[in-house]
């Protein structure tokens, strides 16, 4: 039996209703009526998916969610002495299986980074671990590059297959997937009939096509020392990053950002714990109780997310950096700042650029 | 009809917040209680120094929380503990008042008042007038998202 | 005549040396997007631009990131407004964060900046784009292979189309002639009164929708440049707690909220909240909705005469109407 199979641009729909059945199907929709911007919702009738462009926000929130609920508490008194109480605690519940469909290599590739920090050290963290192990991914080959994407500057590339479950390569009318392990291999049966050998030898050419596109034009793998050697040059983040407004977009839309704040949010006498989202580019990042804040200038914030991904990461994790390259951190940053002539400056000053 | 309406207003107590101002109108709910005026149960008071401590995100808050009402009351204008306190109030009351609805909530859930601390009669009327008011418009359907299901909200609602 | 690009850099090299820093615009990392541009260096003026994508409000680093109240030397700040912009910097002197004398201001009328997200919608494959302006009433866009034109109705911001005041209220020098705005004082609250008609039942709904996007990534506050509590903003405070960590709609929409009425009778309607927010919510028709009540209610327009003093810091003991 073949992998590959291929599905007409009309049956989408009706694949994508059978796949929901079995699981959670997150696919790439429009923000709303004439609006440009794309995200990633569960799939339900009447979706309309969208993958003639990148999403707005990374897919990274179907397994690392904005917001996480790690405990539940209830205190409780107690009747004969109401100076103790009792604390009822429940765990986290099961999460439920979930396919992505649709999502370009530099999104799964982001995952790549939340492994090394969730996964591959001492301590393996549970939450992401179960969603991660029941998430599967459903790659696009990625043909429709812009002016801020960068993906073959940190090593990746339009036809990137690392990490991804099924992939997906656009033929004339439609879609031939193929199986890339056995966990997406359970799914072809449900998802569709066979490919003809024109279809799979057209599907391959174009892999090939796209697979030799080089989309970025720097080489931003090797900037580790440059950073170091950069870091107390005050002029130089002063002039790169001036008009960053310290938004939390660039680290909200970014497939491979993964910081997170842990709160208790309780009212009277139950709440629950949450992990949620938190940015490096926020005053209240770094705060510390005593009200010393160690990066109380954007600039320093802006510096430590450029040296976090293309520093601090890869003397950490062997040399990978922690940067995917879909140019979101571009594209939605409202003073457009580009990260590409920040870290590629690194090197020599920006009075060299003509 | 007439029975069903009866339900609705004498069954369940809905929650109405009331912010009142020490020295006018918190008075006047006692001077009510005092003298033993029939009063709403729905109400849930909480004394603010002055209605110029009046954040209009106390209203918002309480709205999108979970009151079915909110009822802000204080000195008669000109009237101020601090004199211009209620100044402030009255225009930034007035412009929440007129902007609720915007937002898809009904600018009858919120009410703001003027009462001294010797008209417990007038504050019986206001306090009876709005509970009506808000028992017509029944339980305040909140706000919803889709996003809710997703922050593990499960205590809360 | 000159291109606006030319004037706009003659004329800060002109007082240049009395300047301590100048705030403009620059071509950003593609063709179509500007970026905010600090000059510090007579040097890089050349490097200023100005044409219809240069949409960022100066106005909001004069506060946050410059800190424009506190002044070494004598020297000043150049800034470039467009019509909208100099309202901030007006609403700004009202209350008494910056002084007039502080600043060397460029004021530029302007005929809108284009909405990129629009643009694309339009056109998803435009590329290599060489030259965008504003002829009339279309956009035109030259590219290495053609000329496109757009009607602006469908490429502005969604803030220009309602624009009153294109031509900046205060300047020092104004780069090219006065425009007449495009629509009157009675259609400037068009687009709100589109969300009036819905019943109230359907406002909320439409609130829900659309807020319920909400990241929390705070854009639209930082990016505001009435917003002056920089790193203190009671959306973010653990003490006092007003909003949790939470994403729910609740929290979502109290937060709008707080951003919306915290500027009631303060915001100069520059759109930028909308502009910049990523999930592309209309945030700037709540503000504008308080805008209009303000207006009704107490006659006050933000940013418009330097002298008076916005009217929900102020009060009148025979007040009329409330």
């Amino acid at each position: 039996m073949s992998e590959k199979i291929f599905i007409a641009q009309g049956e989408l729909t009706a694949m994508l209703e059978r796949l929901s059945k079995e699981m959670d199907v997150w696919v790439p929709v429009e923000m709303g009526d004439e609006k440009w911007g794309i995200r990633f919702l569960p799939y339900h009738e009447d979706t309309i998916v969208v993958l003639d462009r990148q999403s707005t926000i990374s897919p990274k929130n179907v397994v690392f969610p904005q917001v996480e609920t790690l405990l539940r508490f209830r205190y409780q008194k107690d009747d004969n002495d109401p100076s103790k109480q009792r604390i009822d605690l429940k765990d986290r519940q099961d999460v439920s299986s979930a396919l992505v469909f649709g999502a370009r290599p530099c999104d799964v590739r982001g995952f790549h980074t939340f492994d090394q920090v969730f996964l591959n050290g001492r301590y393996k963290d549970p939450y992401y671990e179960q969603r991660r192990e029941k998430t599967l991914f459903a790659t696009l080959l990625c043909d429709t590059k812009d002016s801020a994407c960068f993906c073959s500057s940190v090593g990746s590339g339009p036809g990137d297959r690392e990490g991804s479950d099924l992939w997906i390569v656009p033929v004339d009318d439609g879609y031939v997937i193929q199986a890339l392990n056995d966990k997406g291999r359970k799914l072809i049966p449900i998802m569709g009939k066979q490919a003809t050998t024109e279809q799979i030898e057209k599907a391959q050419r174009i892999q090939e096509q796209v697979t030799a596109k080089r989309i970025g034009e720097y080489d931003l793998t090797r900037s580790a020392r440059d950073f170091t050697d950069r870091f107390e040059d005050m002029d130089y983040w002063r002039d790169m990053v001036s008009k960053c407004i310290s938004c939390g977009i660039c680290t909200f839309v970014c497939p491979t950002c993964y910081c997170f704040n842990i709160t208790d949010e309780s009212r009277d006498l139950e709440g629950e714990r949450i992990r949620s989202w938190d940015s490096c580019m926020f005053y209240h990042y770094t705060l510390e109780a005593s009200g010393h804040n160690p990066r109380p200038e954007k600039f320093e914030r802006y510096r430590n997310r450029v040296g976090h991904k293309f520093s601090y990461f890869p003397d950490t994790y062997s040399g990978m950096i922690s940067c995917c390259g879909c140019g979101r951190c571009i594209r939605s940053c409202p003073v457009s700042i580009d990260i590409r002539r920040v870290v590629h400056h690194l090197k020599e000053a920006v009075d060299a650029e003509v | 009809m007439v029975n069903s309406k009866e339900e609705s207003t004498t069954k369940k107590d809905l929650l109405i917040v009331g912010f009142l101002c020490n020295w006018c109108s918190y008075g006047g709910a006692d001077t009510a209680g005092v003298c033993r005026f029939n009063q709403p149960t729905d109400l849930r008071i909480i004394r603010i120094p002055c209605t110029g401590r009046m954040d209009p995100l106390f209203v918002v808050k309480a709205l999108i929380y979970g009151a079915d009402g909110v009822l802000v009351s204080g000195c008669h204008p000109k009237d101020c503990h601090y004199n211009e306190g209620n100044f402030y109030a009255r225009r930034r009351l007035e412009v929440l008042k007129q902007f609720l609805p915007f937002m898809g909530i009904h600018t009858d859930r919120f009410r703001y008042s003027w009462v001294s601390s010797s008209e417990g009669r007038l504050w019986q009327q206001v306090v009876t007038e709005f509970s009506e008011t808000i028992h017509g418009l029944g339980p305040n359907p909140g706000v919803h998202g889709e996003s809710d299901a997703k922050a593990g909200m499960s205590f809360y609602t | 005549m000159e291109d606006k690009t030319k004037t706009l850099q003659r004329e800060f090299l002109k007082v240049f040396e009395k300047l301590e820093v100048v705030l403009g615009w620059e071509p950003g990392y593609d063709s179509l997007h500007a970026t905010p541009s600090f000059i510090r260096q007579a040097k890089d003026l050349n490097k200023l631009v100005w044409n219809p994508l240069c949409s960022q409000n100066l106005c909001t680093y004069l506060v946050k990131t410059l800190n424009a109240s506190v002044r070494k030397d004598d020297k000043k700040i150049g800034i470039c407004v467009k019509g909208c912009d100099s309202r901030s910097l007006v609403a700004l002197i009202q209350e008494k964060f910056i002084t007039r004398e502080t600043f060397y201001i460029v004021g530029i009328p302007c005929e809108g900046t284009v909405d990129w997200r629009r643009l694309m919608r339009i056109e998803p494959s435009l590329k290599d784009v060489q030259k965008v302006d504003i002829q009339g009433n279309e956009l035109e866009v030259e590219t290495a292979q053609k000329t496109y034109r757009f009607p602006l109705q469908q490429v502005l911001e969604q803030r220009c189309l309602h624009c009153r005041y294109p031509n900046p209220i205060i300047y020092d020098c104004l780069i090219g002639e006065p425009i007449t705005p495009h629509i009157g004082d009675d259609q400037a609250y068009g687009d709100i009164e589109k969300i009036e008609q819905y019943s109230l039942p359907d406002r909320l709904k439409f609130w829900e929708k659309e807020l319920d996007r909400c990241i929390r990534c705070y854009a639209c506050r930082n990016a505001c440049p009435l917003c002056v509590c920089r790193d203190s903003c009671i959306a973010e405070t653990r003490t006092p707690k007003w909003l949790s960590q939470r994403c729910d709609l609740k929290e979502k929409f109290f937060y709008h909220m707080i951003h919306a009425i915290h500027l009631a009778g303060r915001c100069t309607e520059c759109g930028e909240c909308e502009r910049v927010c990523p999930m592309e919510i209309p945030v700037t028709l709540i503000k504008k909705k308080l805008n209009q009540i303000v207006k009704d209610l107490l006659d006050y327009e933000a940013g418009i005469d330097p002298q008076k003093q916005p009217p929900l810091l102020t009060f009148d003991p025979g007040e009329k109407g409330i």
